[in-house]
């Protein structure tokens, strides 16, 4: 498969008032052309950070000390400011959490799905409300044109994740970053998001990074998942791998504590104990060590390499960071 | 579609609001009404605000007096319509006065953060924490007295007649220290809003499709910035209308015999037992533009907000 993004050692902090927050400590992965990766972990894991700064779309208190980021041979991390807002427009779709606030309310939905059209592809208002239209049918909403003229207030929750898709794929980027698309919405809502995407990607042949704390909500979908924890990623496989094989405490600790219905009654559901770590100094050991069961001297004192698992099965690309082999005792 | 597709624009949906509310319209009519009688003034008053009738003094309204006369004889209907003219002047004044200092300090305190925030912040505090009362008592007292006699000293000096008017050193001091307490608050309001709207998912959305700085400034931030502070211009309007005839009833703002709601207040205090008409003139006129002014800024504040569509 051909490489569309490449990111290497990629380190990102937030500056506050006692010193530095170390959100991103080295994450590095590559992402191949229509693929779709999935990015898992708690809040406070990293991972919305790590794909917000590919592009940097950053708060002022962030920085991006070291790594690079390559995007179909562009390295990103080193564009002008005004590069950076053409890649944004044209290579890169973004779809945010909460619908309900990412669409300015002033603006008409026709007007805001063009702009990024009209200022990067150098369209008019009118081609660029035309193609809006078209998108707009594509991402299942009806009655399109009258769409255009209304105001965000006047569509629901689900319809304005569709706007916001719709102008993620309008200037057809390579790739999409979705920062948990359905966590706003609910289960039905949630489930038709899913299988909207699905398609489009068939239909589009676009790159998606899935960012979600739903591990579930993966498994009818990504080709690879990537779990976070503590600004690193901790494991990495194609997305059955993960299920069937899970190698890291933290993705086995996941994977235990979704619900399910066959499970037993009246048990408690499984959890994992202990609460994130707070990211004030560089982790030196493994972030995950506290919380761990296979725990051993070393976690705590070397921080552990994402390689290559021992007798992975070929072709799973499975990676994870971890010094214990949990195979003896799952 | 057989409807026909209606077209949406935004000052004309905010509009239609605003005609739709009835206290706002009201309010709306009152002040237009205000600003109308302060203009054209000198032409519709029926009497001079000077011209003095020693045998008609005091008289309760009469067809020739519809306000009646005060202890001069001086007919208070003209005197109400002149200090009309001197309320719309001060509240016009003082609150755009405010709104430039607040907008310019408070935006880019807003916009840059850091340590002009810090100061801007600080500057605020400060001004709010001294009384303002006596912020502008003491400047209209030391400041008026030694104007006005440097002025004097001028015109014996040059004979020239531009010395000899100091209505506007009056009035020009009054702006600015009713202007000086009145910045904070719409610089703490600007701050606030621009410092919102900057980290608003839609603004992220915005800049995630590569849209201009400043496009969003011009689209995103002030549109949604604006309703707010629209409603303050209008609430402080209102304000410093009812601060200017505070001060003039003090003695410290407007003087006689420029007529000022608060200075014919104050004149008919004195007398409201046997005359209350003096009183009940400036002090209801007062009352109701301040009204109007707060209905019209709700109403305003509905209008304009596009999520209280019906």
């Amino acid at each position: 498969m051909e490489t569309l993004l490449e990111v290497k050692n990629l380190e990102t902090r937030f500056k506050v008032r006692s010193g530095y927050v170390y959100a991103v400590n080295g994450v590095s992965f590559s992402l191949g052309k229509a693929e779709m990766l999935g990015v898992v972990g708690e809040s406070g894991c990293g991972k919305s950070v790590t794909m917000m700064s590919l592009i940097k779309l950053l708060p002022p208190a962030a920085q991006i000390t070291n790594g690079s980021v390559k995007l179909d041979g562009v390295e990103l991390t080193k564009l002008s400011k005004k590069d950076l807002n053409a890649v944004r427009g044209s290579k890169v779709g973004m779809i945010y959490q909460d619908p309900m606030t990412s669409l300015n309310p002033f603006l008409k939905i026709g007007l805001q799905l063009s702009e990024g059209l009209v200022y990067h592809k150098g369209m008019s208002m009118a081609d660029a409300l035309k193609r809006s239209a078209a998108y707009l049918d594509m991402v299942g909403i009806s009655n399109s044109a009258h769409r255009l003229n209304e105001y965000p207030h006047q569509l629901s929750g689900g319809m304005r994740q569709r706007v916001m898709i719709a102008m993620a794929l309008l200037s057809e980027p390579g790739l999409v970053i979705a920062d948990e698309p359905t966590t706003a919405l609910d289960v039905t809502i949630q489930a038709q998001i899913v299988e909207l995407v699905k398609e489009l990607r068939k239909e589009l042949n676009t790159s998606i990074i899935w960012i979600t704390h739903d591990l579930s909500l993966l498994a009818g979908m990504v080709d690879r998942i990537m779990v976070m924890y503590g600004g690193a990623i901790v494991e990495e496989a194609v997305r059955g791998e993960i299920y069937k094989d899970p190698r890291h405490p933290y993705t086995i600790g996941l994977l235990n504590s979704i619900p399910r219905l066959s499970a037993d009654t009246g048990k408690r559901l499984s959890t994992i104990g202990g609460a994130p770590p707070n990211l004030f100094m560089k982790p030196t050991g493994c972030p995950f060590a506290p919380r761990c069961r296979f725990r051993m001297d070393r976690c705590e004192k070397e921080l552990p390499v994402l390689e290559t698992v021992p007798g992975a099965a070929p072709d799973s690309g499975h990676r994870i960071a971890c010094w214990a082999d949990v195979r003896d005792n799952k | 579609m057989a409807t026909k597709e209606r077209k949406y624009s935004l000052t004309k949906d905010a509009f239609n609001r605003l005609i739709a509310n009835k206290l706002a319209m009201i309010g709306l009519i009152v002040v237009a009404l205000l600003i109308l009688i302060a203009l054209i003034g000198p032409f519709i008053t029926p009497y001079d605000f000077l011209s003095q009738d020693l045998m008609s003094r005091n008289q309760p309204p009469t067809s020739l007096h519809w306000f009646g006369t005060d202890d001069l004889g001086r007919d208070v209907l003209s005197r109400v319509i002149y200090g009309a003219r001197t309320a719309v002047l001060v509240a016009f004044s003082v609150t755009i006065l405010s709104f430039i200092i607040g907008t310019v300090l408070g935006s880019l305190a807003g916009y840059l953060g850091g340590k002009f925030d810090s100061f801007v912040s600080w500057l605020i505090d400060i001004t709010m924490s001294i009384p303002s009362l006596l912020l502008v008592i003491v400047i209209n007292v030391s400041l008026k007295p030694t104007l006005v006699n440097w002025m004097d000293a001028q015109f014996m000096a040059t004979h020239d007649e531009f010395w000899r008017n100091t209505i506007w050193v009056d009035f020009a001091i009054v702006f600015g220290s009713l202007a000086l307490i009145k910045w904070p608050k719409a610089a703490r309001i600007i701050r606030g809003q621009i410092l919102s709207i900057r980290n608003k998912n839609y603004v992220m959305a915005a800049k995630a499709i590569g849209v201009p700085t400043s496009r969003i400034l011009t689209a995103y931030v002030i549109p949604n910035a604006i309703g707010p502070i629209i409603v303050s211009f209008s609430a402080t309007l209102g304000e410093a209308m009812v601060l200017e005839s505070s001060f003039s009833f003090l003695g410290v703002g407007v003087r006689p015999p420029i007529p000022s709601w608060g200075n014919m207040i104050s004149d008919g205090l004195r007398v409201w037992q046997l005359y209350p008409h003096v009183l009940a003139a400036p002090a209801l006129v007062l009352a109701i533009a301040t009204i109007a002014f707060s209905f019209l800024g709700d109403g305003l504040n509905d209008a304009l907000n596009p999520r209280q569509w019906k």
